[in-house]
């Protein structure tokens, strides 16, 4: 069947079949930076935006997402070098695998939420598991980028 | 997953008899559940043109429609003002926002889930769903009913009824499934106390509710003994993740703490 959405605000029509999942279309197509960790809607490393809110690529059919805007990190590299910088800065970016989700995520969370407390940034971000560290870094880094304008 | 074929519904009713033609189809909320089940069917049938993703009120219920997302069901400020915030909080115990943002509440309640935080949440308070074709049904009744529903979740409607809400969910970590889960309300000064993943889907304890209900002024000697009742009437099991013994104990705690919360 085809289905047609925006990608990163480029209208793309693919052939999929009916129940293929994002991850995977956009793995297909080229799209590498989609990590598929535990493929059961639990570990958020497939985190992409659909109409701008977090959602997990994995657990969406292709087919749901048709007239919708999808953003993958390509669409936010100004936004994930300044995340990523901090990553580094703090010490939270370690095997790596569970950042682009991470990038997407706490993009989103800054423009959903004003001036978050941190019990409101770790209900935020909890859907994204990090197994290399305790994610005390990632809050640190987290911090310092929301308190940029 | 498998699935023959992805059908766009362009109307209940078309959704309806889509839904007849063969009890291979079934219908789509957020596909979460149908991904981690991984069944054939033959059609996917989709709700989400339908306008079902809204929440509106009248001046006695708030309606939320079938295919609502947990995320917007959580943040909307008139399911925050029901009952100090008690349902709101309760969806917002279910796994991530990345999560939350795929899961609709049709979905979360038509599949009668055991570990569900929404049902638990939700129970306490006097919830009717409403399905196409025309069928009413109480939240309590739908979660008693034994056979299949052959009929589509429409909207769920949420009496706004003065009163405060708790809701406990016990679980080993973060995105985990409830170990036990813990919904009491008090509404028009009766109380209503609610346990669910016992592990199985929530349900009221009436005989405790209404233990508490008959003492004018409740103290905590009888929070603890209508823990006990309600602990008594309603059946526990063990499974992998708990013993029967430890969601007894869990349960008589959070019911009490639950009452002690809502009667002050």
């Amino acid at each position: 069947m085809k289905v047609s959405f925006y990608l990163n605000d480029v209208l793309v029509n693919y052939d999929v079949n009916p129940n293929e999942y994002l991850s995977h279309t956009l793995r297909s197509h080229g799209v590498k930076s989609i990590k598929i960790g535990c493929n059961e809607s639990t570990c958020g490393s497939c985190t992409l935006l659909v109409d701008d809110k977090p959602a997990m690529s994995c657990s969406i059919l292709t087919a749901q997402i048709e007239g919708k805007h999808i953003t993958t990190v390509e669409g936010i590299q100004e936004e994930a070098a300044k995340i990523s910088y901090y990553f580094s800065e703090e010490g939270a970016d370690q095997c790596g695998f569970c950042n682009v989700g991470y990038a997407l995520v706490i993009y989103a969370l800054k423009r959903e939420l004003k001036n978050p407390t941190d019990e409101e940034i770790n209900d935020y971000i909890v859907g994204n598991l990090c197994r290399c560290s305790g994610l005390q870094s990632q809050m640190n880094a987290i911090k310092r980028y929301l308190k940029e304008d | 997953m498998r699935a023959n074929e992805y059908y766009r519904a362009s109307s209940l009713e078309d959704a309806y008899s889509k839904l007849q033609e063969d009890p291979k189809n079934v219908l789509l909320a957020g596909g979460l559940w149908i991904k981690k089940m991984g069944q054939s069917y033959n059609a996917l049938i989709d709700l989400s043109t339908l306008g079902l993703n809204k929440i509106s009120e009248t001046k006695e219920e708030v309606i939320v429609g079938s295919m609502v997302t947990e995320r917007d069901f959580e943040n909307s400020p008139l399911i925050k003002s029901l009952y100090g915030d008690a349902i709101s909080f309760a969806t917002r115990e279910v796994m991530g926002v990345n999560f939350r943002n795929l899961a609709t509440i049709g979905g979360s309640i038509m599949g009668r889930y055991p570990f569900s935080d929404v049902i638990t949440g939700l129970l306490p308070y006097d919830v009717t769903l409403h399905f196409y074709p025309e069928q009413e049904m109480k939240l309590e009744e739908f979660l008693l009913f034994r056979g299949k529903i052959n009929a589509i979740l429409v909207d769920i409607r949420i009496k706004k009824h003065v009163g405060k809400g708790f809701f406990k969910k016990v679980k080993t970590t973060a995105l985990d499934f409830p170990i036990v889960n813990i919904a009491v309300s008090e509404v028009n000064d009766k109380y209503t106390i609610v346990v669910g993943a016992r592990p199985m889907v929530a349900a009221i304890a009436h005989k405790a509710s209404d233990y508490i209900n008959s003492i004018s002024s409740p103290s905590r000697d009888d929070f603890v003994k209508a823990a006990e009742i309600a602990t008594e009437e309603l059946q526990f099991l063990d499974n992998k993740d708990a013993s029967k013994e430890y969601r007894i104990d869990l349960a008589r705690v959070y019911i009490r703490r639950g009452l002690e919360e809502v009667s002050k």
